[in-house]
Parts: structure tokens; C-alpha cells; sequence
């Protein structure tokens, strides 16, 4: 590789690496094939006398040619391959004299036509080193001109005509390479757009995995100690310092593999009055990756729980084994079961810590229970599932995705093949009507009849309106036009060869013997290459037969006809085969861009979850932290009715957190109801009372807009109304507390389009949150 | 009538134990107020002895069928005072009933609380304004809805949430009875739009000929 060194990233810009990958080692390989060709046709129409010289000269430029394939392996300074290549085309120039006559100049002409144009391939990225060997090769082609024929003026003609070609190589793969950079830019923009996709998923199930861990430490502790309701309080300190624990520890970073056997063999089984015996039936090792083996222990744990809470039996079976290669855990009570579709939206125990959680790894959890007949949770985790990675993060396990790179590969040969059907209809303009246009008009008197041979040229014309009125605008060309027009080709092919003499036939008054193969090549481009060799076959085959029946040519004039076809129909080919690697390299592409792709949406995920967790667990720090430390360290009292108020509206805030993720009509009336069933289940009378119609208010003011509400009903003993009203112009959400501890502060609320205002009298409050969703300006028209 | 005449009352209503909780509401009520009259049924009110009851409290939803609008309406159209007496708690239909004609229209979560002074006021012409019916007016985007000034849509709100007046006094800084007096105008501002009836034309004579609201105002 030789200018790789200082690229960018691997996988930035796939395309466009491998597009200049791809043209600079075959532009090497077609220019040494076309060197060694060429030279061997020279050699064998040259004159006797000065074939040593001549084989001498061409030897090492055959030599530089191998020398600058190996050096496709093994980068050297530029310098190194600069030198080689403007060997190959000064030697090749100056064998010219040594070989002598018309042969000798078509050879010359033919290499240093052919490797300058490659050369524009080889050099794709250097266009100035590029440009300096077309000026090489250009000063070695009249050198050669010069040298054999001192005192003759060098035919310039020619060497304007190989400048031309110049430009068009370097056109060419200017405009291809322009599709490509458009395909990777696509390319990149849909990768950022699924990255965000894919980071906001892992972050959602990041944030799932955070609620459940929530749900069953801190709010569950929270609750029992606001209901109060224990006289042994012993649990309460341990539990406490364990749930501080478990919040602090970054979640989803966990990798290598656990034994779910030696986790379920450490289930707490409650103690006092919540103690539940376990009968373990666990055939370990159970060897697992730790995310879904963490979530089936977590799920087990707070099973468990339930089974102390609501099933009316202290003892339960807890069993865990393997299934082919499947890890099934099964817990079961003979209690007084449920009717799993009666269980209220808001009950989280059963939907998020067992089934959501183990969904979330992207196991299986299923709940089989009814009335009367106990209850049998059954976790499934499936080892198909696990594809180990070398990477970890949550998000590893979303990509790659096979789809998406097909359709990356399929958008870089479109936009490959579009470019090169540009590239070649350029070709064809500047061609037909800088050079062959002279051709015609040249010779004129040549052609038997003269107006069959201008018929044919305005034919090609039109044939270039054709693909000018299609191509441009992206689009392919009808089939039935397509064959219609190669048919039409092979006519002119044929007009063309018929009505010149034959023994001009490939010389320079058959203009239409290289310009063909340019015409079909651009409506051919994306059909099977060997539809192209054919019709080139056939369109070379049958000049090839006229001149050998009806001009008997001499050796050196076959060579020519040979140099000839190898430089214009050859070189033709030649740039159908390049497309078609091209085409064939694009999966390579999209691998990797999909592997560049893995890599940055593993990093954001990473950095994301990062972020989330220290902005989560800031968030807590100013109000659970606090409670659960005191708590754990026995600062504070559950004892205390203050203490038990604080965790009661902070259970309450969690159990309104928990609500923000159900998929509602009405999200703000849901996480009220989520708030107010805390303060039921204590045994408030909560009215809730709804006037207007409802609106979308965004989640951060929600939360500004329920905390008074959860406040004033966590300090309320016996009654309380909440009511929301909905006006044009704003949303109020009220509660008014009846008999409510002293100790109650509902504060200012941290958004500056919420107003919070408090009204004491005797023992009620009452609080009222209001948020204006119209700016002031727009309801404030002064 | 005077305000202290006692005053008759025929209840439609087809759950009887709610009949014999109104009634016990009324016998807590200094000025005495009589059910002379009680039945599932609307022909209750047209026979005697309800057809000669000073106010009807009828109960939207009877038996199987729908809101019964349309005996509201005829009620109403015979000069009858109406309170709606409903479980419904939603904006429409409260809107529907005054619209309609009815006195007042409470919630039957509001009957211990309410039910014996909008009966009173319902007698006597005057407006009544329970909490619910304030939410509902107070949230109420109709295109057919009185232009409220943005006090009285706060008072109407507040009254709602707090359902104290003493609490909507201590807030916005103003007496009780200016808080009442809000609620008055309002109430006559909704008796003067929409359908023409008589009972919302009597509300509003009487509450101009009290001063309880400007004739300008209207």
C-alpha cells in the first residue's frame, strides 16, 4: 500500500479506500500485461538488425514492470515506484530507433498511451507524481519519434491525443470516485442514524434493568418501612447498607460468565415473619453468561419475596437445571395463587423484576397461576442465544447486522456502476468527438461510400443522446432500448469495416474500430461481463477477418492490427473488468464499515451508560441515598413517624418513576394514580377528580407537576383530593391533604414554568403545581 | 317565597337507598324541606303530588336507559326548578344540563355536602355552584361558553380542587363571600347563554334584582 500510511481510520470511507486499492494494483497489472504484450508484438515486427539493442532495452522495462507488481506488497518510498514507472515508458521510447519503422511507432505509441492512463489509476491519490509520469511518458513518446527518424517532426497529433486520454483517465476516476464518496457518506449518515438507534436501545434497557433493581431494593425497603407495620425491625439495617450497595454499582458492565447454581444457592429467604423455606433441587454447575444469570437470580430473589408477601405458605421449591442447552430455573408454592391477568398494571413485582428482566437479557420468564392452586414461575435461558464477543457493554449483542451491510454493498454497487457508466459516457463525447471526428473528416476520400461512414458517426451521436437522456438522472436504460441500440452497434461495426478498404482496416482511418467498444461498454456496464467479450469478439473478429481474407497482411502489419486492438479494445475490456472487481469488492466494504460501525456504537453505549448511571445515582443521593444511610447505619429510626413519612414519599416519587416507562394514553394521570396507590395502600382515602381534556406534557415537568401530590399525600393521615384541570392554557395538578403531619414542605419547583403554591389551614394543605404550556409571551400578549 | 317557607321536593331517582340518604340529608336542614314525592320514573314529577313540588332532583341515569335529556327538557320547559343529581362526574354532561335549564348539577359524591342548599337555592331562584360544575366551567373550551374574566376562571378552579372556600379566600387574598360572589356571576353568565328558558330567565332577574350582578355585566 503506498499512501495508506497516513489514512484515515480503517473503515472510514470504505468505499473510496477500496476503490483506490482496487484501480492502483490493476492499473499495475494492466499496464505490465499491456508492456509485455505490446512489446513482444514490436519485437516481432521489427526490423532484424537491431533486435538486440532493442530486447536489451525492453528487457528491463519488462523488469520494472514484475519489480512494481512486487512492490504492490511491499510499500518503499514513492520515490522507488515513481522511478520504475517512468523507466518502463522512457526505455520503452527509446527502444523506438533500435526497433524501427511503422511498428515500432504503433508500439511505442500503444505502451505509453496505455501507461499513462494507468498510471492516473496507479497514482489515483498523487495526482501531481501521476501527472509527472504522463508528462514523461509523453517526452519519451517524441523522444522515440525523434530518434528514429532525426530531422522528422514528431507526430503531435498523437501526442495530443494520448494527453486527451490522460484527462480522461483521471476524469473517469474523479467522477467514480465522486459516486463512491456519496455512497459512504450514505453509508455513514443511515450507521449514525441506526448508532443512535441502537445506543437509545441499550440505554432503555439499561434504564429497564436500573427501575428493576430499584423496584426491588430501595422502594420495597422504602415502603415497608413507611407502612410500619413491623415491631421487629432488625432486617431493616442490613437490608438498608445492602440496597445502598447494590445502587451504587455500575450496572450492565459485567462480563465472563457465572454459576447460576452456586448465585441461586445464596437466595435470601426473608427472615422473621417473611422467612420462606426453600427446597432446592439445583444440579449444577450451571454455567452462564452473568447478564441473564444475574437477572434469573434477581428475578428468584424478588419471587421469593412475593411468595413470603402474598402467598400464605413459608415454604416453596426452587429447582435449576439444564435442558439441552437451555438453563431453567423453576420456583413453585402450593399458596394461595392468583389470577396472573388480574394483577394490576401497577403491581411491577411479577412484570418487571421477573418477566421484564429476563426479557431484557433475552430469556423467557413465564407466570403459570390461578386461585387456589398455587404458583409456578419458570425461568428460561436459551444458549443458542449467547454469541460471545470480544467486547462487552449491553449493546454488543445488537450488532452486527447482516442486513444492514447488504444494503450498504448494494447502495456501493449502484453508485459504482452508476459512476463508471458516467466515466464512460464521457469517455465516448470526448472521444468520438475530439478524435475520431478528425479521423473521419481526414479521410474522407477513403471511404467507399464516404456517406455510410458519416451515417455511422452520427448514428454513435445519437446513440450518446441515448444514454445522456437516461444516465445523468440516475437511471438504467430501458431493456428493449439497451438491445436495440448494441443490435444497432454491430451494424455500425459492420457498415464501418465494410466500406473502408480493408488494408486501413484498425489503422488510423478507422475511427469506429476503438470507439465502439467505448459505446457498448457504457450500455453493457451492468450486464455479464462475457456479453461485452462477445460483442467485442464479434466487432474485433470481424476486422480481424476481412484483413486476413481479403488484405493478406505481412507479419508486421498483423503485429499492428495486434497492438491496435490490444490498445483500444483490450484497454476496453479491460475497464469492464475493473468495474466488475470493483462491484465484486464491495461486500469487503461494507464489512468494514460495519466493523468501524460495532466498534464507535460499542463505545458511545459504553460512555452513555456511564453518564446515565452517575446522573441516576445523583439524583438519588439527594434523597433515597440519604434515607437508606441512616437507615443502614441506624442514624435514622423507622421507629420515627417523621423517618417513615420521608420514606413513604419517596417510595411513592419511585413507584411515579416506574410509571414514567408505561406506554399510556395519558401519562401524567398514570404516574398520579402510581403516586396515589402508595398512599392508599396505607390507608389514605385519596378522590381524584379530572376536568378538561388532557394534553402532552413533557416528563421533567410531569415530575415537577406530581411531587407536590406526593409530598403532601405521603404526610396525609386519613384524606386527601387530587384533581387535575386542564385549561387552553395550562395544566393544574391540586391536592389538598385533610389531617397532615406538621412537618410537611412542599418546595419551589426547579423548572421556571412550573409554579408550585401552598395553602395551610389548621391541618389540611392544600398544593397546587401549575404549568403554562403556552410561552408567556404567546398568553401574555402585552 | 320567602327564605325560611319550607319547601317540597320531588327526587327521581331508581336506587332507594339513595332516596333514604337525600332524605336524611334534608331533615339536617334548619329550614324544613319535604320529599313529597319519590320514584324511578319521570312521570313522578307530572303526577301528584311531585307535580306540585317546589324543585325536582332527578337523577340523569334511570334504569337501563341513556342520560335522560329529554325529560330534563320538558321539565324545564314547564318552569320546573331541576337539580341533576347524577353519578356521571364528566364536563359534558354537566355543560349539557345547565345548557339545558337545570338549577344546578351535582355530583352524587357532592349530595352530603351540597344537596340541601342547591335544593334551597333552587327554590329560591338563586344560583348554586358545587365544586364539580365549577371544574367543569372552569375548564370548559366551548365555543358557546360565556367570556369569563381570569379571576373568575381561578376562583372556579380553586373552588374546585380545594372544594373549600375558606381555602380559595386564603389564597387569592379575598373574603369568602367575594369568592361566593364570583361563583354567583358566573353562574349567571352561563343561565344567560345557550337555550332560553324560563327558569334560567327567573335566575337571572332575580340575581340582577339581589345585585348580584350588573345588568352591564350581561
Amino acid at each position: 500500500m503506498i499512501g495508506g500510511a497516513a489514512g484515515p481510520l480503517p473503515g472510514d470511507n470504505p468505499g473510496e479506500r477500496l476503490l483506490n486499492r482496487t484501480v492502483r494494483r490493476y492499473g499495475v497489472w494492466l499496464r505490465s500485461a499491456a508492456v509485455l504484450v505490446c512489446g513482444v508484438l514490436g519485437l516481432v515486427s521489427a526490423d532484424t538488425g537491431q533486435t538486440p539493442v532493442a530486447v536489451g532495452l525492453l528487457t528491463p522495462a519488462f523488469l520494472a514492470c514484475a519489480a512494481r507488481l512486487a512492490l504492490l506488497r511491499r510499500p518503499r518510498p514513492l520515490a522507488v515506484p515513481w522511478a520504475l514507472d517512468a523507466a518502463v515508458v522512457t526505455l520503452t521510447g527509446l527502444s523506438q530507433p533500435a526497433l524501427g519503422g511503422a511498428g515500432a511507432d504503433m508500439m511505442v505509441e500503444a505502451i505509453v498511451g496505455i501507461a499513462v492512463i494507468t498510471f492516473q489509476f496507479e497514482w489515483a491519490t498523487r495526482p501531481v507524481p501521476a501527472a509527472a509520469l504522463a508528462v514523461t511518458g509523453l517526452a519519451a513518446c517524441v523522444l522515440g519519434d525523434v530518434l528514429a527518424a532525426p530531422g522528422r517532426t514528431p507526430e503531435w497529433k498523437d501526442v495530443a491525443r494520448i494527453a486527451v486520454l490522460v484527462c480522461l483517465a483521471r476524469a473517469a476516476y474523479v467522477i467514480v470516485r465522486a459516486r463512491v464518496r456519496a455512497a459512504d457518506r450514505a453509508a455513514a449518515a443511515g450507521a449514525a442514524a441506526r448508532r443512535e438507534a441502537d445506543v437509545a436501545a441499550a440505554r432503555r434497557a439499561s434504564e429497564r434493568d436500573y427501575l428493576a433493581l430499584l423496584h426491588d431494593t430501595a422502594c420495597a425497603t422504602l415502603l415497608t418501612v413507611s407502612r410500619g407495620d413491623s415491631r421487629d425491625w432488625s432486617w431493616l439495617p442490613p437490608r438498608a447498607r445492602r440496597d445502598l450497595d447494590a445502587l451504587s454499582a455500575a450496572p450492565g458492565f459485567e462480563t465472563g460468565s457465572v454459576d447460576l447454581a452456586a448465585l441461586l444457592a445464596c437466595v435470601p429467604e426473608g427472615d422473621g415473619r417473611t422467612k420462606v423455606l426453600l427446597r432446592t433441587d439445583i444440579r449444577g454447575p450451571l454455567t452462564m453468561p452473568s447478564g441473564p444469570g444475574l437477572a434469573i437470580f434477581q428475578g428468584v430473589r424478588e419471587a421469593v419475596a412475593n411468595v413470603a408477601c402474598h402467598a400464605g405458605v413459608r415454604e416453596a421449591a426452587l429447582g435449576a437445571w439444564t435442558e439441552g442447552r437451555a438453563v431453567v430455573v423453576e420456583l413453585s408454592d402450593t399458596g394461595r395463587g392468583f389470577h396472573p391477568e388480574s394483577v394490576p398494571s401497577t403491581r411491577r413485582g411479577i412484570s418487571r423484576s421477573v418477566i421484564g428482566r429476563m426479557h431484557a437479557v433475552g430469556g423467557s420468564a413465564t407466570v403459570v397461576s390461578s386461585p387456589g392452586a398455587g404458583t409456578l414461575v419458570r425461568w428460561r435461558w436459551d444458549d443458542r442465544s449467547w454469541t460471545p464477543r470480544t467486547g462487552d457493554g449491553p449493546g454488543a449483542r445488537d450488532v452486527p447486522h447482516p442486513h444492514r451491510e447488504r444494503a450498504v454493498v448494494r447502495l456501493m454497487r449502484r453508485q459504482v456502476l452508476h459512476g463508471a457508466q458516467l466515466a464512460v459516457l464521457l469517455i465516448c463525447l470526448v472521444s468520438q468527438f475530439a478524435i475520431s471526428i478528425r479521423q473521419l473528416t481526414h479521410y474522407q476520400d477513403l471511404y467507399r461510400p464516404a456517406w455510410a461512414q458519416t451515417t455511422a458517426f452520427v448514428w454513435l451521436a445519437a446513440v450518446l443522446v441515448i444514454g445522456a437522456t437516461h444516465l445523468p438522472r440516475g437511471r438504467q436504460l430501458p431493456p428493449g432500448v439497451r438491445w436495440w441500440t448494441v443490435a444497432s452497434l454491430l451494424a455500425v461495426s459492420a457498415t464501418c469495416t465494410f466500406t473502408l478498404p480493408p488494408q486501413w482496416l484498425t489503422g488510423d482511418p478507422d475511427w469506429a474500430f476503438g470507439l465502439i467498444g467505448w459505446h457498448a461498454l457504457f450500455l453493457l456496464a451492468d450486464v455479464r461481463i462475457r456479453l461485452f467479450t462477445a460483442f467485442l469478439a464479434a466487432h474485433v473478429g470481424l476486422s480481424i477477418t476481412v484483413v486476413l481474407a481479403l488484405a493478406s497482411p505481412t507479419l508486421d502489419e498483423l503485429a499492428a492490427a495486434g497492438i491496435a486492438t490490444v490498445s483500444t479494445c483490450g484497454f476496453q475490456l479491460s475497464m469492464r473488468v475493473l468495474v466488475g472487481l470493483f462491484r465484486d469488492a464491495a461486500p469487503a466494504a461494507g464489512n468494514a464499515a460495519a466493523r468501524a460501525e460495532e466498534l464507535r456504537t460499542r463505545e458511545r453505549i459504553h460512555e452513555h451508560l456511564q453518564r446515565d448511571h452517575k446522573e441516576r445515582y445523583r439524583a438519588l443521593t439527594a434523597t433515597t441515598v440519604p434515607l437508606l444511610m441512616g437507615l443502614g447505619y441506624e442514624s435514622l429510626s423507622p421507629r420515627d413517624e417523621e423517618v417513615r413519612l420521608r420514606c413513604g414519599v419517596e417510595a411513592a416519587r419511585m413507584r411515579r418513576l416506574f410509571a414514567e416507562g408505561d406506554a399510556v394514553s395519558d401519562p401524567l394521570l398514570n404516574e398520579l394514580r402510581a403516586c396515589i396507590e402508595v398512599a392508599e395502600r396505607k390507608g389514605v382515602a385519596v378522590g381524584l377528580a379530572i376536568r378538561g381534556r388532557s394534553g402532552e406534557v413533557p416528563v421533567e415537568i410531569r415530575r415537577e407537576l406530581i411531587d407536590p401530590v406526593a409530598v403532601v399525600l405521603g404526610h396525609t393521615r386519613s384524606t386527601a383530593r387530587v384533581t387535575v384541570v386542564w385549561t387552553a392554557r395550562a395544566v393544574r395538578v391540586s391536592v389538598v391533604g385533610a389531617d397532615c403531619a406538621d412537618s410537611l414542605r412542599t418546595g419551589a419547583a426547579r423548572d421556571p414554568k412550573v409554579s408550585v403554591v401552598t395553602t395551610a389551614r389548621g391541618d389540611s394543605v392544600w398544593a397546587e403545581a401549575s404549568w403554562s404550556s403556552k410561552r408567556p409571551e404567546e398568553s401574555n400578549p402585552a | 317565597m320567602s327564605n325560611d317557607a319550607p319547601v317540597t321536593v320531588v327526587v327521581i331517582d331508581d336506587h332507594p337507598a339513595i332516596l333514604s340518604g337525600v332524605e336524611m340529608w334534608y331533615a339536617t336542614s334548619s329550614r324544613p324541606i319535604t320529599v313529597v314525592a319519590a320514584g324511578g320514573s319521570v312521570k313522578d314529577a307530572w303526577t301528584e303530588p311531585g307535580l306540585s313540588a317546589d324543585v325536582v332532583v332527578l337523577d340523569l341515569q334511570l334504569a337501563e336507559g341513556g342520560p335522560v335529556f329529554g325529560s330534563l327538557r320538558k321539565l324545564v320547559d314547564a318552569g320546573r326548578p331541576v337539580v341533576v343529581y347524577s353519578m356521571r362526574d364528566d364536563e359534558k354532561t354537566a355543560l349539557t344540563c345547565l345548557n339545558l335549564g337545570a338549577a344546578t348539577f351535582l355530583t352524587k359524591a357532592e349530595g352530603r355536602e351540597h344537596l340541601v342548599d342547591a335544593t334551597l337555592a333552587a327554590a329560591d331562584n338563586l344560583p348554586y355552584m358545587p365544586p364539580a360544575l365549577a371544574g367543569a366551567l372552569g375548564a370548559s373550551a366551548r365555543a358557546d361558553s360565556p367570556r369569563l374574566s381570569a379571576q373568575e376562571e381561578n376562583v372556579l378552579i380553586e373552588w374546585f380542587q380545594s372544594e373549600s372556600k375558606e381555602l380559595v379566600a386564603q389564597r387569592l387574598g379575598i373574603s369568602v363571600r367575594t369568592v361566593n360572589s364570583y361563583l354567583d356571576r358566573v353562574r349567571i353568565k352561563y343561565a344567560n347563554v345557550g337555550r332560553p328558558a324560563r327558569t334560567k330567565a327567573s335566575l337571572v332577574a332575580r340575581a340582577v334584582q339581589d345585585g348580584l350582578i350588573d345588568v352591564d355585566d350581561l
